[in-house]
């Protein structure tokens, strides 16, 4: 059973505003280490310097977009088995057909709530404690 | 907490005006056609990311139709719909209803349910031209946190179980030594093998390699170092290296994942530990072009190199404005008390100042470019006041049926935010009066000889410790009759005055004139040029005005950098001190009795260099008592007035040039006409900053009434009070 203090996150969006009140919402659920990143690359370099255990990304990015950011995880080989959590906005379904190609773990579909975001990572790494 | 969301939805709302104005700028690329995928698609974020923003902060109104704007977008994308003028049309025009729903989500004020709804049926409309036709725009308010139907099932990472593939990762380093060569051996023969095994990585070291003289044929220079992940045992891969192993220096060693961090192996039960390796030097080259095209993986072998650090990163922080509001004023304070210092250097008996003197006149330089770096953190890019600018410009030529271009020139100049502030409302005012009276219809321009469309050119740049903002038309210019005819009518000027080109021209800033003969929606709301005059010299600044009849109107704004500390003069009128900004000086002098004319109705004109230069007693104006009578014997100061025109303050003694700081004097006393505010001088008494400008009116219509306006009085008695 993940204990969520323990967890690292890494929360990748540009949008600053979006990024807090992300963070908030992990905070919420009793997540205490939580990395930032602005964008796919700037969350590599990130992910690259100090262990991650769970990215959760956006899709829309300047830069380096979630899906080539999820990409890029999973075939680099110290992050690949890294659980990614694609951020998604109402109308993005095509983009989570081509994400699960891409091997996302799970989406999560903006805005959501604690509860949701909560069981979305669950579903993923089993129930948090 | 609340506060806490509130800061959010500041910052949120901040990421919309720039959202906007990427936004604003994409589509005016597409419009001139000089865009490429990557305008569409940074135009396709930007809106992306005020949908996504405003959803999650819960402002509907705006994520409906940001959405409507999106698909659109996103069809222009993927090619599905064309860039025609009219569709750029339609989108230039949401992004307009974009942008007024955002400021009313700002400013929580209740939008009408059906506000936009013109401009969604057309994006509507557009949607429809796609090929396929039914593209939904629907049911899009359901806040379901999964898509219906969508066969997505969440991927589980279970740790315990084995790894779904066997390959390993070895770390390898190969240096052959010059004897492998000397047997045969080839080196590349042996890597080819290797890289049988699996996938390879490697990079050839060329750090031992010797300059070309002294290069030894035979001789291995080149290393290998990299990394190989294979299946395969590491028996086999030593079976590689079965023949060269003794001449070279070879190590193999496995790449063991590195454990997860000790606070989480503690509880993790189940939670998948991410194999993370101490170092990578060598990194799966396939994630290099990734990072530098957003394209698919392609497993390219060759140029491995480290993740480059995101150019972007974290290079700004956002800082609330207050905190930075309370460097400024302790700067000022600082200011102040330099100062203070600096009469008591002064004050010493010659000579015993010395090494005193020396550091205080470095603290005075530090102190100076302390200030200049706060200014600068508190300075924006006038960009930011005319980004709005475009999107007038374009709903007033549709109102008049005009065709006008916009051309922004240094929209990265900066100036102080306080500055920027003040300068929307001015700006906006001079624009719809170049758009409504300046630039003609399309068939007069024609036959003026003119192209169809005008052009209003919108420029800044820093010009001698100033900022200058020029809004310059190719429209018909100022009628100089109809204005002097005007001003007459009104009884502005004189009936026999006799004005220049350029006096005519700046008579349209007049308090009470407007040249409009009909009242058009779009200008000549009753407020005129003259507001914009005083707004434009509340904040320091000055306008001037240039006309050429038929060929176009220039208006430039000269503002201060910053309205927080400026360079003075203080001066001496009887017994008070005075401190006048240091910009709207030309020049001081003692001119020689015979200089000056007693001409009747004035206090006397000063022959200066061929120029007649009006005289004005400041003591006068201010109404302070003097005993030095004699206008000869004083200094006077030569002060621009603004549209060029000069004229000569008599004043009793000069006490010298000094960085002061502004303390406004309005909240306490209101509007006193010829004082701009107050500041601290170095012996800690309060003295005015003069009006320049209001001085010069005030002046004018004393001149004219005989009379010493009371207000100015007033300001006399209460620096008695200080």
């Amino acid at each position: 059973m993940p204990n969520a203090v323990a967890v690292k996150v890494l929360l990748v969006d540009d949008q600053n505003s979006v990024r807090q009140m992300a963070r908030i919402t992990l905070e919420e659920i009793g997540f205490r280490q939580i990395q930032e990143a602005a964008n796919g690359v700037e969350a590599m370099h990130t992910a690259s310097l100090q262990p991650i255990d769970l990215i959760i990304s956006d899709y829309n990015m300047p830069e380096m977009d979630g899906l080539a950011l999820l990409r890029a995880v999973r075939c680099h080989p110290v992050v690949r088995k890294v659980p990614f959590i694609l951020l998604t906005g109402r109308g993005d379904r095509e983009l989570v057909v081509k994400a699960a190609e891409a091997g996302v773990n799970n989406y999560l579909v903006k805005p959501f709530t604690a509860a949701i975001l909560r069981e979305k990572i669950e579903q993923v790494m089993g129930k948090l404690s | 907490m609340a506060t806490g969301l509130d800061q959010l939805k500041i910052t949120f709302f901040d990421e919309c005006d720039e959202a906007m104005q990427q936004i604003e700028a994409g589509l005016t690329d597409i419009r001139a056609g000089q865009s490429s995928d990557d305008t569409i698609n940074s135009v396709f974020r930007a809106v992306h990311s005020v949908k996504g923003g405003a959803g999650i902060f819960g402002f509907e109104s705006l994520v409906g139709f940001a959405h409507v704007l999106e698909t659109v977008l996103d069809g222009l994308r993927a090619g599905k719909l064309v860039a025609t003028d009219d569709n750029v049309g339609v989108l230039l025009q949401a992004s307009d209803v974009l942008s007024d729903l955002v400021s009313m989500s700002r400013s929580n004020k209740p939008i009408e349910a059906g506000y936009g709804g013109e401009c969604r049926i057309a994006l509507e409309g557009i949607i429809k031209q796609e090929g396929g036709g039914a593209s939904e725009v629907d049911g899009d308010n359901s806040p379901a946190a999964d898509f219906d139907g969508l066969d997505f099932k969440p991927v589980r990472i279970d740790f315990d179980e084995p790894a779904a593939d066997l390959k390993k990762s070895y770390s390898i380093t190969f240096r052959p030594k010059p004897a492998l060569l000397k047997k045969a051996n080839e080196p590349l023969y042996i890597l080819r093998e290797l890289r049988k095994l699996g996938e390879l990585d490697l990079v050839a070291q060329t750090d031992l390699l010797a300059p070309l003289a002294e290069l030894e044929p035979d001789h291995p220079y080149i290393w290998w170092m990299g990394t190989l992940r294979t299946e395969a045992t590491r028996a086999q891969i030593d079976e590689v290296f079965e023949f060269v192993a003794s001449d070279s220096d070879l190590e193999i060693s496995e790449i063991v994942p590195e454990a997860p961090s000790p606070a989480a192996a503690a509880d993790m039960g189940d939670i998948p530990f991410v194999p993370v390796m101490s170092d990578l030097p060598i990194s799966s080259p396939s994630i290099v072009p990734d990072l530098l095209a957003e394209k698919p993986a392609a497993a390219s072998g060759d140029a491995p190199a480290r993740a480059v650090p995101a150019k972007h990163a974290a290079t700004t922080t956002r800082i609330e404005l207050e905190r930075i509001d309370r460097v400024v004023n302790m700067v000022g304070e600082l200011v102040i008390s330099q100062a203070m210092l600096g009469q008591i250097v002064q004050d010493l008996p010659e000579g015993t100042a010395g090494r005193l003197a020396q550091i205080l006149e470095e603290v005075i330089h530090h102190t100076r470019e302390l200030k200049d770096s706060v200014m600068s953190m508190r300075a924006q890019p006038v960009g930011s006041v005319f980004q709005r600018m475009p999107r007038l410009v374009r709903e007033l030529a549709m109102k008049t049926h005009k065709k006008v271009r916009l051309e922004m020139v240094g929209e990265t100049t900066e100036v102080d935010r306080s500055i920027i502030e003040r300068l929307g409302d001015p700006l906006t005012h001079i624009i719809r009066n170049s758009v409504d009276h300046g630039v003609e219809s399309p068939a007069d321009r024609i036959a003026a000889g003119k192209s169809e469309e005008g052009v209003i050119r919108l420029s800044a740049e820093h010009r001698g410790g100033r900022i200058i903002i020029e809004i310059k038309d190719d429209g018909a210019g100022i009628n100089s009759e109809r204005v002097l005819r005007k001003a007459r009518e009104k009884g502005l000027v004189r009936p026999d005055a006799v004005l220049s080109e350029d006096e005519i021209a700046n008579l349209v800033m007049l308090p009470g004139f407007s040249t409009a003969e009909t009242i058009s929606d779009i200008s000549g709301r009753g407020v005129g040029m003259d507001v914009v005059r005083s707004n434009i010299q509340d904040i320091g600044g000055r306008i001037s005005l240039k006309s050429v009849p038929g060929k176009g109107m220039t208006i430039q704004l000269a503002l201060p950098l910053t309205l927080a500390v400026m360079d003075g003069m203080v001066i001496k009128v009887g017994d008070q001190t005075y401190v006048m900004p240091l910009s709207s000086i030309v020049e001081c002098l003692r001119p020689a009795r015979s200089e000056i004319s007693n001409l009747i109705g004035t206090r006397g004109m000063l022959h200066l260099r061929g120029e007649f230069v009006p005289l004005v007693l400041l003591s006068e104006l201010l109404d302070v008592s003097t005993e030095a009578k004699d206008t000869g014997e004083r200094v006077v100061i030569i002060t621009d007035a603004g549209e060029g025109t000069h004229f000569g303050l008599i004043v009793d003694e000069l006490c010298g040039h000094q960085q002061v700081v502004i303390k406004s004097i309005e909240e306490s006393y209101g509007t006193v006409p010829g004082i701009a505010a107050a500041t601290i001088l170095g012996n800690g008494r309060v003295a005015f900053i003069l009006d320049v400008e209001k001085l010069s009116d005030i002046a004018v219509t004393s001149a004219l009434d005989g009379a010493v306006p009371a207000a100015t009085r007033n300001a006399s008695t209460m620096v008695t009070m200080n």
